[in-house]
């Protein structure tokens, strides 16, 4: 898209605007959630501890089928941020999106490819730290030439594979829904009244659609980012 | 700040992803305090004290059981209690009862035994002192009708014969 966006650079590192605030505004988003879902906290659950509950034990569930050990514990937690906040920042673009004079300001953040990179970098990093904390670093050595020693290179590969499959998978079906989305608001107002009332079903359906892809990726980012974390902390035999 | 403001097409930029590590990182953090961890912790400890009651449920029943056995076996012991009571009452109640009779009988008999004595005394009292007077008197009309002495035995042998005329006049009467 040809898009325009805010930039500034603070010591040499260049900040996109629309990128931090709409990762911030998703950030708060998901805090103001599960904090207004988190209050009297009781035995016998009420309502909004029962919602919580359950995504807790959705994405508890999504770390056991990867680690059904002990060992799956210690990311609980980070399986249950990483759902919440992509899944509110995949929603956030359908519900809001801030366009100043053509520069945007706010849209989804998994809309943009760096991003969704930086949480695929997360993922990876902590595979990474918690295989040579868990196996020690010779076996974490070790494990790029297993099976065998000629797989050394695809092993290396399929790190750097990896990390393009999970960040662009999400960034593609993300981008592409807004791409969609405002080439619809572009076809409503392009011929006056007649196309709007033709483009606003379709535009409700792929709303609807894009909401569903949303929680879709949001999903299977968690499910295989476990998927790679279980690979590299759990011993191959 | 704004100074700097460039209005680029969409690249690549290093601060983008610093900005997400700093925000992701806190948001963990605080989503783990103030959410996260108490609703972990709430639901560990639902978990156990399930687990917990479900323990106690069984050993409860088990406990209840026992106690049923138990109070069944000496349901059972107090039946045959009581009833071996009621059959010694019965017992004692039948030979206190013969007791009391045979007592009574053995009382009535005396006291039947005594009146028969006394009347049989009364009885030959009456009779030996009605023989001396009747003796005393026949002599003495005999002495004052005959002027004859006659010998005592004599008398008590006459007196005899007619005193056994008047009881058996008496029996025929």
């Amino acid at each position: 898209m040809d898009d325009k966006y805010p930039i500034i650079s603070i010591l040499g590192i260049r900040f996109n605007l629309a990128n931090c605030l709409s990762v911030l505004v998703s950030a708060i988003l998901v805090f103001a959630l599960v904090f207004f879902l988190s209050r009297k906290i009781m035995l016998k659950p009420t309502k909004r501890q029962n919602i919580l509950e359950w995504i807790i034990d959705f994405t508890n569930g999504i770390v056991k089928s990867a680690m059904p050990g002990e060992e799956g514990k210690q990311f609980y937690l980070f399986a249950f941020v990483m759902f919440m906040f992509v899944f509110i920042s995949n929603q956030l673009g359908l519900m809001l999106q801030v366009k100043v004079q053509g520069v945007s300001w706010l849209k989804s953040p998994t809309a943009n490819p760096i991003i969704t990179m930086s949480l695929a970098m997360i993922v990876l990093v902590i595979a990474h730290y918690f295989s040579v904390e868990r196996l020690g670093f010779g076996n974490y050595m070790k494990s790029y030439i297993k099976p065998v020693g000629f797989f050394l290179p695809i092993n290396i590969i399929e790190q750097f594979t990896n990390f393009l499959t999970l960040s662009l998978r999400l960034y593609g079906n993300i981008f592409a829904g807004e791409v969609l989305l405002s080439l619809l608001v572009k076809m409503a107002f392009s011929h006056g009244p007649a196309t709007m009332l033709v483009t606003a079903p379709i535009q409700m359906v792929w709303q609807g659609f894009s909401v569903f892809i949303g929680a879709i990726q949001a999903y299977v980012f968690v499910t295989l980012s476990m998927v790679y974390i279980s690979e590299k902390v759990e011993m191959a035999d | 700040m704004f100074s700097n403001l460039i209005v680029g097409a969409s690249e690549a930029y290093l601060g983008d992803s610093l900005f997400v590590l700093v925000v992701f990182i806190i948001l963990v953090a605080l989503v783990g305090k103030f959410a996260f961890g108490p609703v972990s912790k709430m639901m560990q400890d639902r978990s156990d004290k399930i687990t917990n009651d479900l323990d106690n449920a069984a050993q409860s029943r088990e406990d209840a059981a026992k106690l049923a056995a138990q109070r069944a076996t000496e349901l059972k012991n107090s039946k045959s209690e009581a009833v071996e009571i009621v059959n010694t009452a019965k017992q004692n109640g039948e030979k206190q009862r013969e007791g009391m009779v045979t007592l009574a009988q053995e009382e009535v008999q005396t006291l039947k035994q005594n009146a028969k004595k006394d009347i049989e005394q009364s009885r030959l009292d009456a009779l030996n002192s009605a023989r001396d007077d009747v003796a005393q008197l026949s002599i003495e009309i005999a002495s004052k009708l005959i002027k004859k002495e006659l010998s005592v035995t004599d008398q008590k042998s006459l007196i005899n014969s007619y005193i056994e005329g008047l009881d058996k006049q008496n029996e025929i009467r």
